[in-house]
């Protein structure tokens, strides 16, 4: 049974005697979900555990920019989406420079994964997520899988809640158009 | 757009194709805790409550409020002590007592008393 109180929690990180503690207890709660968040965006299990890493070690060094005014998840989701975004920049800025773009990279990537366990239609899914831009990408991923509601996801990204509509209504249309031509 | 939707999911259905080492998030706290520097605790600003927040704007609302009120009051005294004065007035017949109007003083200054007032403004 989850205990987590995040008034509760908050009041600790608030203390200095308990703030290290309350700490690993945001990091317990929150790991899990912030972790699909990153790998659907960065796509490896390995680069994904980098990037969390730096996600966590961000927000305990940054925990002081930490306003009270929002919720903590909020706080959490907003670092984890800049640094997968900072991670893809600089892995892009890689591959530009190392010539290894390459159009159908992503799906066969993903189908030598071992963390991967879909099928063909699945790494063409990732594939067709990847040719999105950056914030279409992670309003993509936040509604189609999480499910995340555009009010959350508006203080997130920090973009209006219709903007994020438009945004994932051209992000499905797409990938069902990629989908249809490479059916 | 709902049907775009519809069509992906009927292709791709709703599992996740992604997987993670055992144990992989049972461990993740407690190594990303060893990672932490030892530094001193920062400050956390505690959520301040509605009130708090906004107690300001209340003060000054509570004070208009009160402000506004209070004019009232007086406005609706001012013309009840007017309205008594007059009655006064006439009563006693008296122009001089209590309050003198400016329509009592203008009709002094020309020695008009209420008979000519009354026949001048029926036209006699």
């Amino acid at each position: 049974m989850n205990n987590y109180d995040e008034h509760k929690v908050i009041a600790l990180l608030s203390e200095p005697k308990t703030q290290r503690k309350a700490f690993e207890m945001v990091v317990r709660q929150y790991s899990e979900q912030l972790y699909w968040l990153v790998r659907r965006i960065v796509l490896t299990h390995e680069d994904s555990n980098d990037v969390m890493q730096n996600v966590f070690i961000k927000a305990w060094s940054r925990l002081d920019t930490f306003r009270n005014d929002s919720k903590l998840s909020t706080w959490l989701y907003r670092i984890a989406v800049n640094e997968s975004l900072d991670f893809m920049r600089h892995q892009k800025s890689m591959a530009a420079v190392t010539a290894d773009a390459d159009e159908s990279s992503v799906s066969n990537m993903l189908m030598a994964d071992r963390y991967f366990d879909g099928d063909k239609a699945a790494a063409m899914l990732q594939q067709a997520i990847s040719k999105l831009p950056e914030v279409q990408r992670m309003v993509f991923n936040m509604k189609y899988f999480d499910d995340m509601k555009y009010s959350e996801m508006s203080k997130v990204l920090n973009t209006s809640e219709g903007a994020l509509k438009a945004s994932y209504h051209i992000a499905v249309k797409k990938i069902s158009e990629y989908f249809r031509s490479n059916d | 757009m709902k049907n775009e939707e519809r069509y992906i999911r009927n292709k791709m259905g709703d599992a996740n194709p992604f997987r993670v080492p055992d144990g992989y998030f049972d461990s993740f706290p407690s190594r990303i805790m060893e990672q932490l520097s030892e530094r001193e605790a920062v400050e956390i600003p505690m959520r301040r409550s509605f009130v708090s927040r906004f107690r300001g704007i209340m003060y000054a609302a509570a004070c208009i409020l009160l402000a506004v009120f209070g004019t009232v009051v007086y406005i609706n005294e001012s013309g009840l002590r007017s309205e008594e004065n007059a009655d006064d007035v006439v009563a006693s017949g008296s122009t001089g007592s209590g309050s003198y109007t400016y329509e009592e003083e203008f009709a002094d200054y020309v020695m008009m008393d209420n008979t000519d007032i009354y026949a001048y403004l029926s036209g006699e």
